[in-house]
């Protein structure tokens, strides 16, 4: 019989998208099939008037406006973006001051840019060209978290993950194993990224980005477009609910590395298909339960290939997809909490977001992800993420 | 978690095993430069040349544990920023080059994961792999995370370490911080400098960790962190985990504290020892390899190290109570604002731990 | 010119193993010989435009033109620009 520490529980979650500065918002614009990728108007880059992004379309000004942090110095957009997503999700799920503080309650952040967006402000104060920076502490990876920690006085366990792509998805994994040990009941989990001119300027380099919409599964697709934004979402242990109505449960998950290249996915899934066996298996599925799957899919040549191979061979027949990046873009360290909670409205809601873009199928697969919104009768989803340096995650979520 | 087998590339001799405790170097500047091996027989010319420092110790250090240790079921790394050497070549190519054409490499050699990633690369290995990056608990959370995969009973044998690089990067940025004391300095006066102000260091330190005991039995026993904590809130996570694990401060026969020359923040180190853990032998090792975010891990070799018994040198001595020693409580924070503890044995018994 | 083209490949790709005058001008640079991969083609691209003004707009070009320093250096002789 399981205990009750061994299941968790999602009783709230808070997010900023370039479809929506909350939850609320960003369904809405799912199911009216309404993208967020376009010009950028805030991003400054040479490249912003090259490539379509998702951009989130709140300023730093008005994002400082929504927050109670005044009197804070140095904060970053990736520290902005955090703070309103974070805000949500403990409101959310009606955690209080207390609850949030207590030892017993873990934060399981991550982020690939970090404070690095400021790209021409670290050039100077790393160049020593500069004098009174009050940036100095802001462009780590974990800056953004530990501002979090400060304001909101938290004094559990605090990690911050980076395993480029897949990195927030790992959060949410590391959050829920924290729970299942016994050392916290509750944790805060997610991650968030800002558009970067660092980023930019490495995919460019890597010659990944699209020249246009992405589009993901599609025989046509030519890359990807970057996108910005926040998750986070509150885990809990069984007997802590005390009676709120929890969005679903995380019943499986799994992290394996491809071990194959450092910026691209081997023919044969490896990563992929060891990461959605151990989801699976731990959930006790077979893949036949799995009612749709949140893919990565980033609509570059090789990962969408290589992830459709990987669901024609676990999976028979391959259950209703999607990528919602054709929605977002690509978020980097924000994916795997963004699309973690698009994956539980779907579930929650009992309805499909479509992949939009999407005329032709790769081949040889021949796979078609779904096109149009729809309802359906859904019991488990998933929802995968990957990143470079080969590190794979699945997810794995049952309706509550 | 039993201590399988270990190796550290670090600005003391810890290549080479335990012969850096009988020849302790004094560095003089406020940087603690890492010696680097050869890495010929560790890694392919055709990877090395892609490699910033970082990358090299990590991969260096935790490709020859692999190769000693073989089945390893996963790979978890600590780093507070990865490879910067790569970040800082990427990010003045930006602005020299004005966003123009830009060469690859740096970028994907500046993800804090490729540590990671390149390990499981070069071995072959599809097993867990994560890369944590939370600062000054950057390898404390990556202990914890394998201690719980052990508990899971998801693994066997793990690869957990860290690595630090001082680059211009973090060098400058921190120098601007107020991090660091002067270029006169030399490290055998850190400790106790009365000064603000610590010295930069750098290393890779790996660890191979099994789920059953081993012939000698260390055993990393618990991992506690705390941030931006009150000494009342340190002192009760201190008691809360000492007994968790049926351990009594008393018990306690060494402490092993990050003290760094900064007299703004080595009272920490003061207070605990002398208020918490008075019968215990005090040492520090910060002025043997500076101070860098995931510093304990090169604490953590140095306490297996002394379990060992391979000898106390002087130089790391603060306060010698000639106590032998079983139980050694590391106890380390970053700039004040990190705090961590890490205790580990050569003799617990299991049936004393009452904690999940 | 050939000399000098093996002196930036090894300075922009760090080749470790391999002195500019050691690399044949007939050695394959990809799959075997060199053994560059797919990142290095990246590289060199970067390197045909810094050194000699010479932009290949479509990636997956570059590993069929740049195959060896013989024929990388009739192609920048083809299309440098004065």
């Amino acid at each position: 019989m399981l205990q009750a520490q061994d299941e968790v529980y999602i009783s709230g979650f808070g997010c900023i998208t370039p479809i929506g500065s909350n939850a609320e918002e960003c369904l809405s614009s799912l199911r009216s099939g309404k993208s967020g990728i376009r010009r950028p108007v805030l991003f400054q880059s040479k490249y912003a008037s090259l490539y379509l992004f998702g951009e989130v379309s709140l300023s730093n000004e008005e994002l400082l406006s929504q927050l109670d942090i005044a009197g804070m110095k140095g904060l970053t957009r990736t520290d902005l973006l955090a703070f309103k997503a974070f805000k949500e999700a403990v409101e959310s799920a009606g955690l209080s001051p207390e609850e949030i503080s207590s030892p017993d309650t873990a934060f399981v952040s991550a982020s690939t840019v970090g404070g690095m967006c400021l790209t021409d402000q670290l050039y100077k104060d790393s160049n020593l060209l500069t004098n009174d920076s009050e940036y100095l502490d802001s462009y780590s990876c974990s800056a953004h978290a530990n501002r979090i920690v400060e304001r909101y006085q938290i004094k559990g366990p605090v990690d911050v993950i980076n395993t480029a792509c897949s990195s927030s998805a790992n959060a949410l994994m590391h959050g829920a194993r924290l729970i299942r040990s016994g050392r916290v009941k509750r944790a805060i989990v997610g991650g968030v990224d800002s558009l970067s001119k660092y980023t930019v300027n490495g995919f460019n380099s890597l010659q990944i980005l699209s020249s246009d919409r992405c589009k993901p599964f599609d025989s046509e697709r030519d890359g990807l477009n970057l996108g910005e934004g926040a998750a986070y979402l509150v885990l809990e242990r069984a007997d802590e609910l005390k009676g709120k109505k929890a969005s679903a449960q995380l019943v499986g998950y799994g992290n394996s590395n491809d071990a194959y290249h450092t910026s691209s996915m081997s023919d044969e899934a490896v990563g992929i298909l060891r990461a959605i066996g151990e989801a699976a298996s731990m959930a006790g599925l077979s893949g036949k339960e799995i009612g749709y799957i949140n893919a990565h899919g980033t609509g570059t040549e090789n990962n969408d290939s290589v992830e459709a191979e990987a669901f024609r061979r676990f999976f028979d027949p391959v259950p209703p997809f999607s990528s919602t990046k054709s929605y977002i873009g690509h978020t980097l360290g924000a994916a795997g909490a963004i699309e973690a909670i698009i994956s539980i409205m779907a579930l929650s809601h009992g309805e499909l977001y479509p992949n939009l873009n999407f005329s032709r199928a790769i081949q040889p697969q021949g796979l078609h992800p779904i096109t149009e919104f729809r309802k359906a009768e859904l019991e488990y989803v998933m929802s995968n993420s990957y990143g470079f340096s080969g590190n794979c995650t699945s997810l794995i979520f049952k309706k509550a | 978690m039993y201590l399988i087998d270990m190796l550290a590339i670090s600005p003391q001799e810890s290549w080479n095993g335990k012969a850096y405790l009988n020849n302790i170097r004094i560095v003089s500047g406020n940087k603690l430069m890492a010696i680097e091996p050869d890495y010929g027989d560790i890694i392919k010319p055709s990877q090395l040349r892609r490699m910033g420092k970082a990358l090299r110790m990590g991969i260096g250090c935790g490709a020859e544990l692999m190769k000693r240790n073989e089945e390893l079921d996963g790979i978890i790394i600590g780093t507070s920023e990865g490879g910067l050497e790569g970040c800082i070549s990427f990010l003045n190519q930006i602005v020299d080059y004005d966003e123009g054409t830009l060469t690859p490499t740096n970028f994907v050699q500046s993800t804090p994961n490729a540590v990671a990633g390149h390990l499981a690369l070069i071995s072959g290995n599809s097993g867990y792999n994560i890369t944590h990056v939370n600062g000054g608990l950057s390898f404390e959370n990556a202990l914890t995370d394998a201690l719980m995969l052990f508990a899971e009973g998801k693994a066997e044998r793990l690869l957990v370490g860290n690595v630090e690089e001082i680059s211009d990067y973090n060098f400058n940025i921190g120098y601007l911080a107020g991090l660091y004391k002067g270029e006169d300095s030399l490290s055998s006066g850190l400790i106790g400098s009365g000064t603000p102000g610590t010295l930069a260091g750098e290393g890779s330190a790996m660890f191979v960790f099994g789920r059953s005991k081993q012939s000698d039995s260390l055993r990393l026993v618990d991992v506690a962190c705390i941030s931006y904590p009150t000494k009342e809130g340190l002192s009760e996570l201190i008691c809360r985990t000492l007994e968790g694990k049926g351990v009594l401060a008393a018990d306690i026969d060494a402490v092993i504290a990050g003290y760094s020359g900064d007299s703004r923040s080595d009272f920490w180190y003061d207070d605990i020892t002398n208020e918490v853990f008075p019968g215990a032998s005090v040492y520090t090792y910060k002025n043997l390899v500076g101070e860098y975010p995931s510093s304990s891990a090169f604490a953590l070799k140095l306490g297996f190290d002394l379990l060992r018994g391979e000898g106390i040198p002087s130089e790391i001595v603060k306060k010698e109570t000639g106590r032998p020693l079983r139980n050694i409580l590391i106890y380390n924070h970053y700039r004040a604002k990190q705090h961590s503890l890490i205790l580990i044995s050569s003799d617990f018994s299991p049936e004393k731990d009452t904690s999940p | 010119m050939k000399s000098e083209l093996k002196v930036h490949l090894v300075k922009y790709l760090n080749i470790l193993d391999y002195k500019p005058e050691d690399i044949a001008d007939d050695m394959p640079l990809f799959g075997e010989g060199l053994a560059l991969d797919s990142i290095d083609s990246l590289e060199l691209i970067v390197m045909l435009e810094r050194e000699y003004g010479i932009k290949i707009t479509n990636p997956a070009d570059g590993r069929k033109i740049l195959t060896n320093i013989e024929a990388m250096a009739d192609y920048i002789m083809e299309h440098k620009k004065e």
